[in-house]
């Protein structure tokens, strides 16, 4: 267990019970992430906060739907976030009916965190370490974490957007997604 | 770890970053329900991978969200107290035993792509979810007509718990769109897939079953979608039911 996982459990087990204070101190400690990671991955700020209010919507209906065996509650919720975010993404596509995202699909540089978010330290250094352990990537297998995870592209568009066969994407992202966990995880996620 | 796991953990890197499509998609849902419960090294690695992608949002950055953003959310938690589940068991139970009844007795097709369309075989099918709908713990589930979608259109989706099989029930369905079909999908954390072949109903009635494990998503959701090859995601423009599972 890491450092503020333990704070995260306790608010999530109050609010299982109905809890509201402990619902608006996870709103506190996570909704600056998550509308960082909403906002990067739907470059529209109204959508951002649409999806990051119906992900905290959805913890409040259901906290049930986070299982503390599987792991921490920080990834859960940022992976709530992240696939609504993906999810709106798609649903815009289509409704505009665009047929390829290639002028959009270049890498995005990690933005800072704005001056005025407050967050606990631990959050920072862990951001620092994920932003690190992205960096010692190869350029290649940056890229296509960069498209798959902020782009919200599938395989296959990545595949098509960059030229090159969907196996290959498949292989860069597999050593990619390894490496990252061998340098995030060195003792397991556990 | 075998040449198999290898590919295995590859299709799950693509999974956890919601970047698969198409047979991929199928394929690793196939694999989530059939061989990673039973596989502690695919289990392993799926939780290890999970994790990571959730931690990788974190490279994102952070904004401060706006003041209306958290007022809005608790406006929207005053005006909807959690939904209780007693309700809508009660009115998914009789929707649930009204479908049982119609298909026993009326001989309408059962729908559920090209099998199991012969008469006997739907009585089977509405025995079994008759006979599912009195084990312990058994949670049919109501699913709310989205959008435009007609009210009296209703779907219910009835499972129990160690029973690796799901039963969907509608009545009062409407006719999808020329050119299109019903598909059902499947969530978990926001990540939905398509779950069996696309389905029409017959004289306004669905029955069908699938086998999967129904424990692991958390949503579901059917959708009015082209006849073809499903799209990567649910279509929420046309008609539509969800709930939550």
């Amino acid at each position: 267990m890491r450092e503020g996982d333990g704070l995260d459990l306790e608010l999530h087990r109050r609010l299982s019970a109905g809890d509201r204070e402990a619902f608006e101190l996870l709103y506190r400690r996570y909704a600056p992430s998550a509308l960082g990671l909403a906002t990067r991955v739907t470059r529209q700020q109204a959508l951002a906060e649409e999806v990051v209010q119906e992900a905290f919507l959805a913890l409040w209906r259901a906290p049930e739907a986070y299982d503390p065996a599987r792991g921490s509650f920080r990834s859960f919720f940022l992976s709530l976030v992240h696939h609504r975010a993906v999810d709106t993404v798609r649903r815009e596509e289509r409704l505009r009916n665009r047929t390829q995202r290639a002028q959009n699909l270049e890498p995005v540089r990690g933005e800072d965190v704005a001056e005025d978010v407050v967050e606990d330290a631990y959050l920072r250094v862990r951001r620092e370490e994920v932003r690190n352990a992205l960096g010692t990537l190869p350029p290649e297998q940056r890229q296509v974490i960069e498209l798959a995870y902020f782009g919200g592209s599938t395989q296959a568009q990545i595949a098509e957007a960059l030229g090159i066969p969907i196996g290959t994407v498949k292989t860069r992202t597999l050593a990619a997604m390894r490496k990252l966990r061998r340098a995030l995880y060195p003792e397991g996620t556990a | 770890m075998t040449e198999e796991h290898d590919r295995i953990e590859e299709l799950l890197a693509g999974y956890v970053l919601r970047s698969l499509s198409g047979e991929d998609a199928i394929r690793a849902d196939r694999l989530l329900s059939e061989h990673v419960p039973s596989c502690p090294t695919c289990r392993r690695t799926l939780a290890e991978l999970r994790e990571l992608a959730g931690e990788l949002g974190l490279a994102a950055g952070a904004s401060s969200p706006p003041t209306p953003l958290l007022q809005g959310i608790r406006r929207r938690i005053d005006g909807v107290a959690r939904p209780s589940r007693l309700p809508r068991r009660v009115g998914a139970l009789a929707l649930a035993a009204s479908v049982v009844a119609l298909a026993i007795t009326s001989g309408l097709s059962v729908s559920l792509g090209s099998r199991a369309r012969e008469a006997e075989a739907q009585r089977g099918t509405a025995l079994e979810m008759l006979s599912l709908m009195g084990l312990p713990g058994t949670e049919p589930v109501d699913l709310d007509p989205q959008g435009g979608t007609p009210d009296r259109a209703r779907f219910v989706q009835v499972s129990a718990p160690q029973v690796r099989r799901i039963y969907l029930a509608a009545r009062e369905c409407p006719d999808p769109a020329p050119g299109h079909a019903y598909q059902l999908w499947l969530g978990s954390g926001g990540t939905f897939v398509p779950i069996g072949e696309m389905f029409r109903p017959v004289d306004g009635v669905v029955l069908l079953t699938l086998t999967l494990d129904v424990s692991r998503y958390d949503e579901i959701w059917i959708t009015e979608e082209p006849v073809g090859d499903p799209p990567p995601s649910p279509s929420p423009d046309g008609r539509s039911w969800r709930a939550e599972l």
